[in-house]
């Protein structure tokens, strides 16, 4: 069995170390812009092969198919979704794992999947309004919008946005400053080069809570619901700093509980299966729409917000990265069986099973990332200890004539499991203090995703947010919000 | 003492100048006499001046995305007005005070600034760390390099506060207390700021965020003053909620100084959570007794006796209805020299009180403060020369009684060994 792997970051370093656990034992290929150092051992070791190349050129990706004669292609990341890969392999006759381009629009249109959401009236919408122009924005930035996400209407490689909570008149002027620029700069900057989507910019409501991540696999019949990831998005410890792509991401069970025997857990499992239900009729809703049958991995962004309970802040049309490292982690069903029954569409004779044990992943990056990647590209790395198990999971690196050099982004991720949340944690801090640069340019990591300060923070938060949506929910006024505009009477929305 | 405040974000089209100013002013408890705030972005500019954060601050003269601020209750007159320049390039703001610095032989002849000038060698992030980590004392700093990178940290012992908030996705604020994340920074539900441990360092520069542990520093003395007076009741300070020691201390007051009286009166503002709590666990009601002329200062900070006793006459302009034929228990934060108190005690007798019993939410002050906490020479404490029958005698209550030290221990729920209680006790934590 042969198996083309597209896409070289840590995310694609887990799901061929999962492949390649499979009792059917496939011959991986790969293909990237740069050459995966984990990747590319496991590709060698499966007599396969790796090619370089563009993976958002949805003919070269089926030319390298056909060369190999694959029984499969597993397409990592969102792009090549959103170039059609998978459905110039379906025209080629190429079975593939990955959303293609009608059902992806899931995730590349923010502003889509909000319309869809309201549309169809799937549970944990935001408040929205979506712009085509800068310069009509502006007059609702000026005289409305309080405390808001500005975000790219498309998605744009998990930049741009900017959260911006305006609640204290005093600073407003600043704030609404700021909004204006980052506005412009969404529509001028983060979108140029992106000419597929009508609008251009989204605005939605802020909203607090501890975020996760929920994926499943589907055949566009079957949806089969992983365990519960949270990422953490910040750069810095403490929640601190930029938005990252994530800089680690915590698990156990599939509801985030504290450890294997504990009670303590981020997600109730009510909350966990409400979640399920959304991103179920998400997959629906889009398949309906656009009469395309879904056929990979799905997963929703989500916050467990005080206004709705389970909130979608964003939809993935593949699995997130870091968050892959925790679900394949846990994953015990062999996932070619999985692969193929999505094919088949037959997942529903398949049964997920996954492991309760706890994972923590952790990025280690070079500084500089992630506003300023020049600076962290080109650095030669260092990995002090054996990584013979594969707890190391190589990311944003390039494999150039047998040396390792930063490709910009996160490095490594390291993956640390253990009985509880906090274990799992020191492990994967072990082993991000092996990881260096040969030239001495500075690394970083986030010492706090899954320490126990941690922990408690997030569950602490959940309940706080838990206490308000199930007393709005016992009102009837779960998703409601309900403003008086002085003259113009009582606007509800929701 | 001070407060003092950084705000570092990290996307430049930021301007942090009013962020500085309503920091500050969340601040102002902490010093009243002098302001300065540096703004770092393009170039680097410095408003400073004597009096309050709306006096001072009133013109934005200087744009950044990266600022360092702080208010002092020391006249300009007494030294340079903070952040002090401690190099060509650095900038400080600190809270309380450095004693020695291990390895520099402190020169008399030098003003305090001279000398941490001459101490500090180089303008890295490295060696403003590793300064610090020499300095011995009570003390907490945020320092600012040129480039601009941003260190901040709490000596050893712990002994000032300094917290760590937060600004969404664009940055962080330090600052001595936690109030000022409410006002100017993102409100993060559960609680709006992470306490720096002693010992710890947090760094800012313009690629990263990040702690670091010195060393491991087991022997803490929080100063105690800060949850009797010095905090804002709304902050946390070592993660403990100011309000809730003032609460228990008013408790307190009330099991170990209880009297027959038919109103309870505390003394504007700090007093008024003591005198709540006192009222709360006696049954007897609490009255609002003063009403405030003009603005609202902290009257005990100010440098000289005149000012003060304005203060004082301004704030407290007694309500007489409220007093009038009662027996009042007139509850004040702490008691330095006495004759404030003995003004107050003075207005609302002559305002028909029948009776008044002074309580105090501290023990007796007996001590001068080396870290920076303003208390008088000691020949000038009441509490430290005569005993409670005496001092209610000279201000003219019918009974007066301090709160004990082990009743202030207990209200903070730290352990003794945790805190210092240097102004009650005369002992200080060696340094």
């Amino acid at each position: 069995m042969k198996v083309l792997l597209v896409g070289g970051a840590g995310r694609e370093h887990a799901i061929a170390l999962t492949l390649a656990r499979s009792v059917h034992q496939p011959r991986l290929y790969c293909l990237s812009e740069m050459v995966n150092p984990g990747i590319k051992k496991l590709v060698d070791s499966s007599r396969g092969e790796y090619f370089r190349g563009d993976i958002n050129d949805p003919g070269h990706v089926a030319n390298v198919a056909e060369e190999v004669g694959v029984d499969f292609v597993f397409v990592g990341p969102e792009e090549p979704n959103f170039h059609g890969v998978p459905d110039r392999l379906e025209e080629k006759g190429i079975p593939c794992i990955g959303a293609n381009r009608a059902v992806s629009e899931l995730e590349m249109s923010k502003a889509s999947m909000r319309d869809l959401q309201w549309k169809y009236k799937i549970p944990g919408r935001l408040w929205y309004k979506k712009f085509r122009t800068y310069e009509e924005a502006i007059p609702y930035i000026e005289e409305y919008a309080d405390s808001i996400a500005l975000k790219p209407a498309r998605q744009a490689g998990g930049k741009g946005v900017k959260v911006i909570e305006d609640f204290q008149v005093y600073l407003q002027e600043d704030k609404r400053r700021v909004k204006r620029e980052h506005a412009e700069s969404i529509v001028k900057e983060y979108m140029r080069g992106y000419e597929d989507t009508e609008y251009r910019l989204l605005i939605e409501e802020r909203v607090w809570g501890p975020e996760y991540t929920l994926h499943c696999f589907t055949d566009g019949r079957t949806v089969l619901p992983m365990p519960v990831v949270q990422d953490n998005k910040h750069a810095f410890d403490g929640d601190l700093g930029m938005e990252t792509g994530g800089m680690g991401s915590v698990s156990c069970g599939m509801n985030l509980r504290y450890g294997i025997d504990d009670e303590r857990s981020i997600i109730t499992e009510e909350e966990y299966k409400r979640s399920v239900e959304i991103v179920r009729m998400m997959i629906e809703a889009i398949q309906r729409e656009t009469d395309k049958k879904y056929h990979g991995v799905v997963a929703g962004q989500m916050m467990l917000t005080s206004v709705w309970g389970p909130t979608v802040i964003e939809m993935y049309s593949r699995l997130g990265d870091p968050e892959a490292a925790n679900v394949l982690t846990m994953l015990r069903t062999d996932l070619v069986e999985i692969c193929e029954a999505i094919i088949g569409e037959r997942l529903n004779t398949i049964k997920a099973e996954f492991d309760d044990r706890a994972v923590v992943v952790k990025a280690v990056c070079p500084e500089g990332y992630p506003s300023k990647r020049d600076l962290a590209r080109g650095h030669p790395v260092r990995i002090s200890v054996d990584n013979g198990t594969g707890s190391i999971l190589w990311a944003s690196a390039d494999l150039v004539d047998g040396r390792v050099l930063t490709g910009g982004s996160r490095i490594v991720e390291c993956v640390g499991t253990g009985s509880s949340i906090p274990e799992a944690s020191s492990v994967a801090e072990r082993l991000c203090g092996a990881v260096s640069l040969e030239d001495g340019w500075k690394v970083f990591h986030r010492s706090d995703i899954g320490s126990e300060k941690f922990m408690e923070r997030r569950i602490a938060l959940a309940n706080m947010a838990r206490e308000i949506y199930q007393y709005r929910e016992r009102k009837g006024l779960l998703g409601k919000r309900m403003m008086w505009i002085p003259g113009k009477g009582l606007v509800e929305v929701g | 003492m001070a407060g003092i405040l950084g705000i570092y974000l990290f996307d430049e089209r930021w301007d942090v100048y009013n962020f500085g100013v309503f920091g500050l002013m969340a601040l102002q408890h902490r010093g009243q006499e002098t302001v300065g705030l540096e703004v770092f972005g393009k170039s680097r500019g410095k408003i400073e001046g004597e009096g309050l954060v709306d006096q001072v601050l009133v013109n934005n003269k200087t744009a950044g995305h990266i600022c360092l601020g702080a208010v002092s209750p020391y006249p300009a007159s007494n030294g340079e007005i903070q952040p002090i320049r401690l190099s060509e390039n650095v900038s400080l703001a600190i809270d309380g005070k450095i004693l020695r610095i291990d390895g520099y032989q402190w020169d008399p002849t030098l003003s305090y600034e001279g000398n941490l000038r001459r101490a500090l060698e180089g303008d890295s992030v490295e060696e403003i760390q590793e300064f610090f980590s020499r300095c011995r004392g009570g003390f907490s700093y945020i320092a600012l390099n040129g480039k601009p990178e941003m260190v901040a940290g709490r000596g050893d012992l712990g002994v000032k506060p300094l917290v760590l908030g937060k600004m969404g996705f664009e940055g962080g604020i330090v600052s001595s207390e936690s109030c000022v994340m409410d006002i100017i920074g993102e409100r993060v539900p559960i609680s709006p700021a992470e306490n720096i441990e002693p010992g710890e360092v947090r760094i800012f520069t313009p690629l990263s965020a990040h702690a670091e542990r010195l060393r491991n520093c087991s022997r803490r003395a929080y100063c105690s003053f800060e949850y009797v007076y010095l905090a804002r009741p709304d902050s946390y300070i070592n993660e403990i909620p100011v309000y809730r020691v003032r609460r228990k201390i008013g408790e307190v007051l009330a099991e170990e100084g209880r009297v027959e009286a038919d109103v309870i009166i505390g003394v504007p503002e700090t007093a008024v959570p003591f005198a709540m709590a006192y009222s709360n666990s006696t049954g007897i009601p609490v009255e609002k007794g003063f009403e405030l002329t003009g603005r609202r200062v902290r009257s005990a900070m100010k440098p000289n006796q005149i000012e003060r006793l304005k203060g004082v006459q301004l704030k407290l302009n007694v309500i007489s209805e409220a007093v009038r034929g009662k027996r009042v228990v007139l509850i004040d934060d702490s008691v330095v020299r006495g004759n404030t108190l003995a003004n107050i005690v003075y207005l609302m007798k002559e305002k028909g009180a029948k009776e008044i019993h002074v309580r105090i939410g501290s023990p007796h002050i007996v001590s001068h403060c080396p870290f920076g906490v303003e208390v008088p020479p000691e020949d000038e404490l009441i509490g430290r020369h005569l005993p409670e029958e005496k001092i209610a005698e000279v201000v003219g209550a019918d009974s007066f009684r301090y709160l004990s030290i082990d009743g202030l221990v207990e209200a903070t729920g730290l352990k003794f060994d945790d805190l210092c209680l240097g102004c009650f006790n005369g002992n200080y934590p060696e340094v």
